[in-house]
């Protein structure tokens, strides 16, 4: 199973992705991160203790967190914003933590962290008209660093929106494919 | 005694963490206001005390490798409907990994957001090792002798109007031998199962989004 989150407020890829999706047997869900009721992450440190793996916030997270966990992989569609993600997808990146190993490992030397789905495939996907080098390359060091901490595979796609839909059809079935 | 020209925002949730403790230390030393970044409602009180300050110094933890999402929708969604005068911004992130390249992210993100909103960008400090601080001074740091000094500099560029050079924080990473990471990595985790078991959890239950659904079936 696919979990496809995408931020449309920017863009309107949302029918493309699925369109894309139709032409899969795989079973994909969809997510609208632009109109989910997602909070800020409180670090209250309860999904890491007293309620472990679960997050207490009542809101849309629950609808998404059941679907991740079931997932082989997680594609976050997003526009680049300053060479990160747009706030829509980092209130949710910020919320996964709940479903993170809380145990610690080491992996090339360093300390890194696992998920409890530890198979998970982890994508992005940005989207920005005119993206200049520098942007361009934050925004992948995000995913890298993300993958690395989390010890999952993956990669990140970038979309310059001058281009059409199409491009977006392609790097889905790639990662479907993957 | 307060610099009123100093904005001092701390992007935490927490009040007394580790974020909120390096604001403190400023403003002991060089003046400044603390304001807090509410989680939800409206920007307009704090982007009335940004548009009045001439220096701003953002202050968060790290979350999956930058600053928290309420930032992003501070800077994103709420500033560029507002006018801003080339205020001076440092950032500064902290997080709990000992290594800068696990945070930095953030850093990077201030200074493309300053360059795209009339801001102007002055460096940033990133503090690996600081969770554990949980709010403790910064002479509580594991590597204290090293990073109190270059924090104490850093300070200083804020209260002198300069740029921070990145050097001053590169210069506070300290290189962990393999055989130290592995046992950090145990007692770390041994700690993480302690506080599990307190709660009657083991790292191996099931995954509760996992159960959740299933009982519904």
């Amino acid at each position: 199973m696919i979990t496809i989150i995408s931020d449309d407020s920017k863009n309107n890829f949302m029918d493309t992705i699925k369109e894309s999706i139709k032409k899969t047997t795989k079973k994909i869900v969809v997510f609208k991160a632009n109109d989910l009721n997602v909070e800020p992450c409180l670090a209250c440190a309860s999904c890491g203790g007293k309620t472990y793996g679960r997050c207490i916030l009542e809101d849309d997270m629950q609808k998404i967190l059941p679907q991740i966990v079931r997932s082989e992989k997680m594609i976050l569609v997003s526009p680049i914003v300053y060479g990160g993600v747009s706030f829509h997808i980092k209130k949710i990146m910020d919320r996964i933590s709940s479903v993170g190993d809380p145990r610690y490992y080491m992996k090339n030397g360093e300390l890194v962290k696992k998920m409890r789905i530890p198979d998970l495939k982890y994508y992005m996907v940005g989207i920005k008209e005119n993206l200049t080098f520098e942007e361009e390359l934050l925004f992948i060091k995000l995913h890298e660093e993300n993958i690395n901490i989390m010890s999952v595979d993956g990669k990140a796609f970038i979309v310059e929106k001058k281009l059409d839909n199409s491009i977006i059809e392609e790097i889905l079935k790639e990662i479907i494919y993957d | 005694m307060t610099n009123e020209n100093i904005l001092l925002v701390c992007v935490s949730p927490r009040r007394k963490g580790t974020s909120a403790m390096l604001l403190e230390r400023i403003k002991n030393s060089i003046g400044g206001e603390i304001v807090f970044l509410n989680q939800k409602g409206s920007f307009e009180e704090l982007i009335k005390k940004m548009q009045m300050a001439k220096t701003i110094v953002i202050s968060g933890p790290t979350y999956i490798n930058s600053y928290p999402a309420r930032l992003f929708e501070l800077l994103e969604k709420e500033v560029p409907n507002h006018k801003f005068s080339n205020q001076k911004l440092y950032g500064i992130i902290n997080g709990g990994m000992p290594y800068i390249h696990t945070h930095e992210h953030g850093l990077f993100y201030l200074k493309l957001f300053a360059k795209e909103n009339s801001f102007s960008w002055m460096g940033g400090f990133v503090l690996g090792g600081g969770a554990i601080l949980d709010g403790q001074p910064l002479e509580k740091h594991l590597n204290h002798r090293k990073v109190v000094p270059l924090f104490d500099q850093f300070i200083s560029c804020i209260g002198k109007g300069v740029f921070a050079p990145k050097e001053l924080y590169e210069k506070g990473e300290v290189a962990i031998p393999k055989c130290i990471t592995y046992v950090l990595s145990k007692a770390l985790t041994s700690k993480v199962v302690k506080n599990l078991k307190k709660y009657d959890h083991n790292p191996s239950d099931l995954i509760y989004y996992l159960k959740e659904l299933d009982s519904k079936n």
